[in-house]
């Protein structure tokens, strides 16, 4: 994605995480039931949005990738899941029924994955992935974990192309005929596939020592917490304290001089 | 000039058996370019990897006076740099910048000194402007170029490039030939595993061949070897060639940057 130069995009990843995290952690454990609340993250991560400057295009675009899976992971649970009975149609000898437990757990499900995506999608657009695991390693994320995740970013695609080499040599040679035999011919590429990524593994691993790795991967630091990133962690978790305490409810009610304080405003 | 590497006796199979060297003794001069040329699988990248210490041959192997052992290794690899022949195997970090570093964080540099290294590498190899870039992105040539930089990098006294050329357009191998001229001039001594003659002719100084049975047959002066022909078609090196000149059809050993009359 083209970068934007935003509040956002310049603060230490480290913050970000922090952050994003927290607001996850929060939603997790926000129960279902106080819809307001979750009125509220959205605000919250729809203001991250705003300053991240990331076309609102773009950003349903991206979005709207990843929220049919979650609506066909939680489709089904209204159905299956047990209690007390909302509605039911009867189809011959078999009885559909959708219960109100089930109806809160696919919100449960749809909500909070929803707007976790949308934190995430935010979070990949104003983070480079080097900078990303850069600020999990200095989180004390352990090392062996960074590193899988980097060599999975760096070299995904190389095995991409090659398994698309492969392809493209069976369908140069391959005329329709003989179908069942094309199962065992997969099995063949997906075995030299393994062979080829295994040897290429080996020799990433002769490149790595040859160059001094001793097991201990180092990268230069070049993140810096700023004032910023201070402000925009208090921010945020100012933020989530009135949302779960309820204290913005309560402010509601507070009154000055017998009157709503709303009303004064 | 004073001898930097020294190779003696020195054997190695592969684990299933395979022979990858057989005998293989000579010597290299501090500063010298050493170009090893040899048809496919004559083991001149197995030679690579056990002067490197990645496989552990039998035999004797100095480099800079210290005897290639489990104790001497790390020293050795502080001198000597290695670049591969698929730079997708040496860049496996998320940027360039990242790749480049790499070898002089491990030898514990500090970072300010760490920073310079890698600026002073990349614009060698034409690079600069490049160091947050994602590897994977990058062109095959500025991808070679990077790899070597990622040794560069260590300000190693020896280098040893396998087929530094291949895969490359005719522009980026000029391109890298300039590269090997400014490391040349710089003082280095370079070790380049090719089966390009053009290159052998561009830039060694002497030229090691290695025949099928995975062994040295000569080295001498560049000149000396490679206008010998017999050698050369006797190793796989030249080609019988046919083709036609007006009405006349012939066979002859083919040769980059040769020209012929008849």
């Amino acid at each position: 994605m083209k970068r934007t130069n935003s509040l956002l995009e310049n603060l230490d990843p480290r913050s970000k995480i922090i952050s994003f995290l927290a607001i996850i952690f929060c939603m997790i454990l926000t129960p279902i039931t106080r819809l307001k609340d979750f009125g509220l993250y959205f605000l919250v991560i729809l203001v991250m949005a705003f300053i991240s400057r990331i076309p609102p295009r773009q950003l349903l675009k991206r979005v709207c990738v990843l929220i049919p899976f979650i609506l066909f992971i939680a489709m089904f649970v209204p159905f299956v899941k047990q209690g007390h009975m909302c509605w039911s149609v009867k189809i011959y000898n078999w009885e559909l029924g959708v219960t109100y437990e089930g109806i809160w757990t696919f919100l449960n499900i749809v909500i909070k994955s929803s707007l976790s995506v949308l934190l995430l999608v935010i979070a990949s657009s104003t983070t480079t992935f080097s900078d990303f695991l850069k600020g999990l390693d200095l989180l004390r994320i352990p090392q062996l974990m960074i590193m899988i995740t980097s060599f999975m970013y760096r070299y995904i695609f190389v095995l991409f192309d090659e398994a698309k080499r492969l392809m493209r040599a069976r369908s140069i040679r391959y005329f329709g005929s003989r179908y069942k035999e094309q199962f065992r011919v997969i099995g063949y590429m997906i075995g030299v596939l393994f062979i080829r990524t295994y040897e290429r593994a080996e020799r990433i691993y002769n490149a790595m020592i040859v160059r001094g790795f001793n097991g201990k991967a180092i990268s230069i630091n070049h993140l810096r917490f700023s004032y910023m990133d201070f402000l925009f962690i208090a921010g945020i978790f100012i933020s989530l304290i009135f949302i779960i305490s309820g204290l913005i409810y309560k402010i509601e009610h507070v009154k000055i001089n017998d009157t709503h304080l709303w009303h004064g405003l | 000039m004073a001898r930097i590497i020294k190779v003696l006796n020195l054997n190695y199979r592969y684990p299933d058996g395979t022979t990858g060297l057989n005998n293989v003794s000579f010597e290299v001069e501090e500063g010298e370019t050493l170009v090893i040329i040899g048809a496919n699988g004559t083991g001149k990248s197995t030679l690579f990897m056990n002067l490197m210490g990645v496989l552990d041959g039998d035999g004797h192997i100095e480099i800079m006076g210290l005897t290639l052992n489990k104790l001497n290794l790390k020293n050795i690899r502080r001198e000597m740099g290695m670049v591969f022949q698929n730079p997708d195997d040496q860049l496996f970090c998320p940027t360039v910048m990242d790749d480049v570093s790499f070898g002089p964080l491990n030898l514990g540099w500090g970072k300010n000194e760490v920073i310079k290294a890698s600026q002073k590498a990349l614009a060698l190899v034409d690079m600069e402007g490049y160091e947050s870039r994602t590897s994977h992105h990058l062109s095959f040539g500025e991808k070679k170029r990077t790899a070597i930089a990622t040794v560069l990098s260590m300000n190693p006294k020896i280098m040893l490039l396998d087929e530094p050329t291949s895969g490359l357009d005719p522009r980026s191998t000029s391109k890298f030939i300039n590269i090997l001229y400014t490391l040349k001039s710089q003082g280095k001594t370079l070790l380049i595993v090719t089966h390009d003659i053009f290159l052998a002719q561009e830039i060694a100084d002497r030229v090691l061949v290695f025949s099928e049975e995975k062994q040295p047959v000569a080295i001498g002066n560049y000149k000396e070897i490679l206008n010998n022909t017999d050698l050369l078609l006797k190793n796989n090196l030249v080609h019988q060639h046919r083709h036609r000149h007006e009405e006349v059809v012939h066979e002859h050993e083919h040769k980059h940057g040769y020209s012929h009359k008849h």
